[in-house]
């Protein structure tokens, strides 16, 4: 029986009167390049989907020379099936903050910046309260918690756009741009907000850090595997009966039993048909491929990856073509209308998708979907365009029988 | 240098290099439709992606800098399959049907949808086209916008923004919705749009092009009971042969000539001649207004973009704008007063065409201040389009003379179209008014090319060193401004809202091959060859000129000049500013 | 540099439309003389983010979750009723201008599907029933 490790996890904390920053106590009494070295032997990967070692990008941002340098929390969570940064913003939110007046301190930054999701307005109200009483409590502003290290925060709320998740729309987006993504490179920690080098980290990301400067990086180290270390915050959503955010620690479950022990099974008299392990955007998982560890490397092997740990269950009485529209439809409404592929490409897909309705797809839509997946994951711009075919195209190449008129095999 | 392989050949580039410009030196030629030589690159049509070995996916070869040891292939099996599949996609994008296909496009002959298909050799179309119908922009008096065609390669957006500093498109929305409009979609009549046609010129596909004014000149040219006359601004003669297969800047005046007359006007006049006239009553103004220190420096008012962009942009200098009119609508003022007087017909009768490279002309044209003296505009282009019509191709017939009478003049006012060529030709009439002599050093060279901002030290006496300045482009017409409202003092400076001048304005014919710099050299050469070719170079020597003053206006800037030459300028800004 | 309070668009967006309800078109021309950018520019910049509006909107704004998590709690039978409900499509608003409905993408709340909002609520682990009983509450 899995049960949940709670590292992150834990008692509501609002109010700064109530909580003295341990992690940042002991961070603002050693040298930033400690606090790096600390971060770098944590093993910690960046939660938000793309698991960068944080470590790394950190130095990075460390070593960036510039007249002006940001920090910013990218709490825009939008992947389809991810609500775990909304736990910790709401429940944990000055965790949140006291990792990133963490990376601030150690990366010397001059501002930060939390860019939040438009829609999360319960924790917009949270976040304000916190920012404002943080500042009356001296963790925000000048000379913080009596130390020689100064900075401030704003909350800038975004306006209903899935593709300003990704950083350097972010930081378009907080220009007043169109949150379109930039061509890399250059890379935002030497290229980013107005020019200036700028530090994105996921809010997961940053309240593991604030935990591994409270706790340790090597009490973080034992927990996981190799590669993965420490917990992630699993969302589990979909035909299971008891969805929610759980803690898991890497490697210590697999997938199944994430879904049975935490989730309580299937929902209903439902089997699992197949299960998005990672948010939206990663390949589908069939029933015959939970059994791999719950870990960055265990997902790969299993022919997904871990992503933003949005897990998506879905059972076997669903409606394929319908879960397929609305995977199309979402990609071709979020797509920032930049780059021809994505624009196009998953318009036409959406088409195809919505004109099968209840029927069946025929070959050769099926083979002009799989051109255009191709055309997009080769050609598109951004991550967006770039993985709009992985639950599409997983969920055809798994389901053909099931989908395609006269598919033989 | 870099080092890099490219389609298995080697090839040394500068650093910084983009993967497409080294392609381009060794004569690989990579489709691309959202690129122009001119503007910022974007990203976005992906046609020009290639493979880079060790990368995963493939790269664009815009934005892509050529590395040391990169190894690219440019036409590989997997970059073919991934560039015809988008080229569907643009295709099903852009609406064709049967009532709207490519035959009666303004851009068949010049689309750039159709140079790709053949640079990538499509053969295939399986996805369906949008069928949303979309309205046309019609609210302006210059140009049309068909959003059905748009791709929204966002070309016309770099162009108005970067090169005209303007900004009158933008992206809006996202998704399938994604689309180029106007501020809160009124229309590019009704917004601070300036007319230039730059964004007309710059679009790949025909979702921009000129209000069309070729039905009302055939039913003028069809009326027995009209006389139609036509006059051809400077840069048309150098221009109007591209769209019969020559090299820009092939200069066909006297056969463009022979073949207007073929197309049935009934006489063929020059906008050169009152060029020469807008030297007469502008450079008067100018020595006028320098030598009483009046309202200083004078802007020059012949670029009729130029004027609606100071209109919107900066109102409070409208005072320092000459008075004079343009050379067109001096042209149809002389015409339906003095010509029509001359000839004994009413003016309700005499139908005014020009031919102008120009799209804002057509809005000018339409100011209600100029009491519709030019009755209709056509562009380069549409004057091309109506002689092939006919039959009649304007590079190969016998070359033929402009009618005398409003058709002759000075090679100063051929000089017209180029950037700085205003100023010389002011300069070598305004010399001779402030001192009585003739200029010696008649080419004044420091006014001449495409640099975006010219500035020159002209010694007049020894009191008097004119300070002139030249702007074209007209962000570089808003850099230009802003150094006078810092107090940099000039005379007299010249603006010209199209890069390079008329010759490179929005109503020209399109050239998709050479660069947009080599375009307009060539056209400029052909315009200074001209000048030179011509024995009388001096705007106040033109004798058709002193007739004109001698017989009907008496001299210049007297009150009946002012009556039929001058005009006034509205205060427009940028509503809600 | 950005580092003061108030010069980030979406943020001064936001308080337009907190004021007016929507960002009215001399907001838009200011926004845009403030930033020194073409008024175009910055109408295509806000409209570019479904949650600002440049037209009035209805008095409640009703966004219901269609996306994956919700659909597998029905939210497709939610939306419906919904709809049938109000007589509007997804985008539309109501002639008396009190509703506006629109079908959006996951709200972040996909282990209490179907899910819906009115204005800045959330309403959670919807029926049909319950949905339509909260918009009746909304006057």
């Amino acid at each position: 029986m899995v049960q949940e490790r709670k590292f992150l996890k834990g008692p509501r904390l609002r109010n700064p009167a109530d909580y003295d920053f341990p992690g940042l106590q002991r961070a603002l009494k050693m040298e930033p390049e400690e606090v790096i070295q600390e971060i770098s032997e944590s093993k910690l990967l960046g939660r938000g989907g793309a698991g960068f070692p944080t470590g790394t990008k950190w130095d990075m941002a460390f070593k960036e020379e510039g007249e002006f340098k940001y920090i910013i929390c990218n709490a825009d969570e939008g992947e389809p099936g991810t609500f775990k940064d909304r736990y910790l913003l709401d429940e944990r939110t000055l965790k949140v903050l006291e990792g990133m007046l963490i990376g601030a301190y150690v990366i010397d930054a001059d501002y930060g910046y939390i860019y939040i999701r438009g829609e999360y307005f319960k924790s917009i109200k949270i976040l304000q309260e916190a920012l404002e009483e943080a500042r009356e409590a001296g963790i925000l502003g000048e000379n913080i918690l009596g130390s020689d290290f100064s900075f401030d925060i704003k909350l800038v709320r975004g306006a209903g756009c899935y593709v300003c998740g990704d950083e350097t729309s972010l930081l378009n987006s907080l220009e007043g741009m169109r949150g379109q993504s930039r061509t890399k490179p250059p890379y935002p920690i030497s290229k980013g907000l107005c020019g200036c080098p700028t530090l994105v980290n996921n809010v997961e990301s940053l309240a593991c850090v604030a935990e591994i400067l409270h706790q340790g990086a090597s009490e973080f180290a034992t927990m996981g595997t190799e590669d993965s270390k420490g917990t992630k915050l699993v969302c589990l959503s979909g035909d299971v009966n008891y969805p929610g955010v759980y803690e898991v620690e890497f490697g210590s479950s697999t997938l199944q039993e994430i879904i049975t022990d935490l989730g309580g099974g299937p929902r209903k008299s439902h089997d699992i048909k197949f299960v998005i392990p990672g948010g939206l955007s990663t390949r589908i998982l069939t029933r015959d491929k939970l059994d791999y560890k719950y870990s960055y490397e265990g997902l790969e092997e299993a022919g997904s990856s871990l992503g933003s740990g949005g897990v998506m269950v879905v059972g076997s009485e669903q409606d394929l073509t319908a879960i397929l529209t609305r995977i199309a439809r979402f990609y071709m409404d979020e797509s920032c209308g930049t780059c021809f592929p994505c624009r196009e490409g998953n318009q036409q897909i959406y088409k195809i998708i919505s004109r099968v309705g209840k029927g069946k797809f025929t070959v050769n839509q099926l083979e002009i979907i799989e051109d255009l997946g191709n055309a997009m994951a080769e050609a598109a711009r951004c991550g967006l365009g770039q993985s709009a075919q992985y639950p599409t195209g997983t969920i055809l190449a798994e389901f053909k029988e099931e989908l395609v008129e006269g598919a033989v095999y | 240098m870099i080092e890099l392989t490219i389609d298995n050949k080697k090839v040394a580039v500068e650093p910084n290099t983009t993967l497409l410009e080294a392609a381009n030196e060794i004569n690989v030629n990579i489709p691309t439709l959202c690129f122009a030589d001119d503007l910022t690159v974007y990203g976005g049509c992906r046609l020009c992606v290639v493979e880079v070995e060790g990368e995963n996916r493939l790269r664009p070869a815009c934005n892509t800098r050529a590395r040391q040891g990169m190894v690219v292939k440019t036409h590989s099996p997997r970059v073919r399959e991934v560039r015809e599949t988008l080229f569907e996609l643009i295709i099903a994008s852009h609406d064709i049907s049967c009532e709207l296909n490519c035959l009666t496009c303004s851009r068949k002959s010049s689309c750039q949808l159709k140079d790709v298909a053949e640079d990538i050799d499509v053969s295939r179309m399986r996805l369906e086209p949008g069928d949303e119908e979309e309205e046309y922009d019609r609210s302006s008096h210059s140009i049309v916008r068909e959003p059905n065609k748009c791709i929204t390669c966002a070309r016309c957006i770099r162009k108005c923004e970067e090169i005209q500093g303007v900004g009158v498109f933008a992206k809006a929305s996202r998704g399938p919705e994604t689309r180029v409009t106007t501020f809160k979609d009124k229309g590019m009549g009704n917004v601070e749009c300036t007319n230039c046609g730059q964004c007309v010129v710059s679009c790949p596909t025909g979702a921009l092009h000129e209000v069309y004014h070729m039905e009302k000149v055939w039913d003028a040219l069809y009326d027995e009971d009209k006389h139609v006359i036509v006059q051809t601004a400077p840069s048309v003669r150098v221009a109007i042969a591209e769209a019969f297969g020559e090299e820009p800047g092939t200069i066909a005046t006297g056969q463009m000539v022979a073949a207007l007359r073929r197309l049935g006007f009934d006489r063929v006049f020059d906008t050169n001649f009152t060029a020469d006239l807008t030297i007469m009553e502008e450079g008067t103004e100018v020595v006028d207004r320098v030598v009483n220190n009046d309202r200083l420096p004078v802007l020059t008012s012949c670029s009729p973009g130029w004027i609606k962009f100071i209109e919107h942009f900066y109102p409070e200098h409208l005072e320092n704008l000459s008075s004079a009119k343009s050379p067109q609508q001096m042209f149809g003022a002389v015409a339906k007063n003095y010509y029509a007087e001359k000839i004994g017909i009413s003016p309700d009768d005499l139908v005014v065409v020009s031919i102008m490279p120009c799209t804002a002309k057509k809005f000018e044209a339409r100011r209600p201040e100029m009491s519709d003296d030019v009755d209709y505009v056509l562009t380069t282009r549409e004057a091309a389009r109506m002689l092939k019509s006919v039959g009649v191709n304007a590079c190969d017939l016998e070359p033929e003379d402009y009618d005398e009478m409003l058709g002759v003049s000075s090679g100063a006012g051929d000089i017209f179209g180029a950037s700085g060529g205003v100023m010389e030709a002011a300069i070598r009439t305004a010399y001779n008014l402030i001192t009585g002599e003739e200029l010696e050093e008649i080419e004044i060279t420091p006014v001449r090319g495409l640099q975006g901002l010219k500035t020159a030290s002209i010694p007049v006496t020894e009191d008097l060193t004119l300070r002139v300045g030249i702007a074209h482009g007209l962000n570089n017409a808003k850099k230009m401004m802003e150094k006078i409202k810092a107090g940099e003092e000039f005379h007299f400076v010249e603006f010209m809202a199209c890069p390079g001048g008329c010759i490179s304005g929005g109503g020209q014919p399109i050239n998709t091959e050479l660069t947009w710099q080599e375009v307009r050299e060539r056209r400029i050469a052909s315009l200074y060859e001209i000048d030179e070719n011509k024995e009388m170079r001096r705007s106040h020597l033109n004798p058709k000129i002193k007739k004109l003053y001698e017989e009907y206006l008496e001299e210049p800037g007297s009150a009946k000049a002012h009556k039929l030459l001058h005009t006034d300028y509205t205060v427009r800004g940028v509503p809600g500013a | 540099m950005l580092q003061q309070d108030n010069d980030i668009l979406l943020e001064m967006a936001h308080d337009i439309q907190d004021t007016y309800g929507y960002i009215p078109e001399r907001e838009i021309t200011q926004l845009a003389e403030k930033f020194s950018e073409p008024r175009a520019k910055i109408y295509g910049a806000l409209e570019f983010y479904s949650m600002l509006y440049t037209e009035p909107t209805g008095k409640y704004i009703v966004r219901i979750c269609d996306s994956i998590s919700c659909f597998l709690h029905d939210s497709d039978e939610v939306l419906e009723a919904v709809q049938d409900y109000l007589e509007l499509e997804s985008g539309e608003t109501s002639d008396d201008k009190l509703f506006t409905l629109e079908v959006v993408e996951c709200l972040g709340h996909c282990g209490e599907g179907p899910v819906m909002m009115v204005n800045d609520r959330m309403y959670t682990e919807l029926t049909s029933g319950r949905a339509i009983e909260i918009l009746s509450e909304c006057q």
